[in-house]
């Protein structure tokens, strides 16, 4: 890979008894869009505040543009856009005078974009912050994160609560940003419909366990769903070796597999079973199968 | 473009969903020969998809021969793809009165369609016999 923008490797974290991060070691490529998914207290969160610096690596490390984000933390994050579930704005400034606040900061903000942005997302320059709407709240701390045109953008849960219109917007601004040349988003969510719109590459954490960390398309290439009927009902799952996760009752039983170690129809021969439906799994099917192996 | 609606939710790839929307838009006419279409960027945007999906699908098309990329102005609809569109768009109605006929003669659904493919396989016995003698 050419020079990963963020690179982590064998990154652990604990607090107290419980591991927040299990030796999680990943490379994030310039220019794509950085899926990150899984339940609430996965380790997304705590992944991300290791890349922003907020946290130090206690065993492992962590490099953002080949920097240590603990010791570099101007030219780190100079260069990195953010936005969080819940945009840490303060509440008693107008947007006009948060937005002069940002670019005070930010030696490459654009004003004509942020002027943009504003416009498209009716934002009135004189409302104070605490007086905005969840959404609106959001609006404006996707033009913080947006304005100075990072060449990373990392959008922690930013869908969080959000009704579609606003949800749409963030979508937007991570297309926008990965079509101009070169820069990359990491985009954390629960929402795997909107991971898998716009993700390029999947990073899959459950109880702070990297589970998936692959190209997207591979992922979906990988992972099928077979759906089996049985004669007779079972009590107990069928046992199928090469098998992800099996569910199901009575007659009717659902194998998700990876495609390339299991032969379905020699299974299904096997176990005395027909092949009702062969088809690729959904993202939420694969998710499900991953978090339930052990 | 603004009836696509993309299902990521579907185990079928996303990229698989555009170019059988795309297909379907240029058979029914929506999508006339020669026309250009959106720019990766736009469709991206438009679709809320990831630019690389688009680029795929454009990809497929062309493989396929439905599109083709010119380099630096953009995907085109090929010219050729039109006129199967037309053609299909003629046979529509000669079709439409044949069934019609059928059914004054209480015929059904199955037997229409099994009329039809008798036809076609008597026909493609026809001319692999000629084909045999010459």
């Amino acid at each position: 890979m050419r020079d990963p923008v963020a690179a982590v490797t064998g990154l652990s974290r604990t607090f107290g008894s419980k591991k927040a991060l299990n030796d999680v070691t990943l490379a994030v490529s310039r220019g794509c869009v950085f899926g990150l998914v899984g339940e609430n207290g996965a380790g997304k969160s705590t992944l991300i505040k290791h890349l922003l610096g907020l946290w130090r690596a206690e065993t492992g490390s962590v490099h953002v543009f080949g920097l240590d984000p603990v010791s570099e933390p101007t030219a780190v994050l100079g260069r990195i856009g953010y936005l969080s579930e819940q945009p840490d704005l303060p509440g008693w400034m107008r947007v006009d005078e948060l937005l002069r606040y940002m670019q005070a900061f930010y030696p490459r903000w654009d004003s004509a974009y942020a002027g943009q942005l504003l416009e498209q997302f009716g934002l009135d320059l004189d409302s104070r912050v605490k007086t905005l709407s969840k959404g609106q709240r959001a609006r404006l701390g996707l033009i913080a994160a947006e304005a100075h045109r990072p060449d990373l953008l990392i959008l922690d849960e930013p869908s969080s609560g959000l009704d579609p219109i606003v949800r749409r917007d963030i979508l937007e601004a991570i297309i926008r940003t990965v079509t101009d040349e070169g820069r990359t988003v990491i985009f954390s969510s629960h929402l795997l419909d909107e991971v898998e719109r716009v993700s390029d590459h999947l990073a899959m954490l459950h109880k702070g366990t990297l589970k998936l960390c692959a190209p997207l398309d591979d992922v979906k290439a990988q992972h099928r769903r077979i759906l089996l009927r049985f004669n007779e009902p079972r009590r107990d799952p069928p046992s199928v070796s090469g098998a992800i996760h099996v569910a199901g009752s009575g007659r009717e039983w659902t194998v998700i597999c990876d495609a390339a170690r299991l032969h379905a129809s020699a299974m299904a021969q096997n176990l005395g079973a027909t092949i009702v439906d062969d088809c690729p799994a959904s993202l939420d099917e694969i998710f499900v199968a991953h978090a339930a192996l052990n | 473009m603004a009836a696509l609606r993309l299902n990521p939710s579907l185990g079928t790839p996303l990229y698989v969903q555009v170019v059988e929307h795309l297909k379907h838009s240029i058979a029914t006419g929506a999508i006339k020969a020669g026309e250009q279409l959106p720019s990766v960027r736009k469709m991206a945007e438009d679709l809320l998809i990831n630019p690389n999906t688009v680029v795929r699908a454009y990809r497929d098309l062309e493989s396929e021969g439905i599109v083709e990329l010119r380099h630096g102005s953009g995907v085109f609809v090929r010219e050729s793809v039109s006129a199967r569109t037309d053609l299909m768009k003629k046979a529509e109605p000669i079709i439409r009165a044949a069934v019609d006929r059928l059914e004054t003669l209480d015929l059904d659904e199955e037997d229409i369609r099994r009329l039809m493919e008798n036809e076609l396989a008597v026909r493609r016995t026809a001319r692999q016999a000629r084909k045999r003698r010459a």
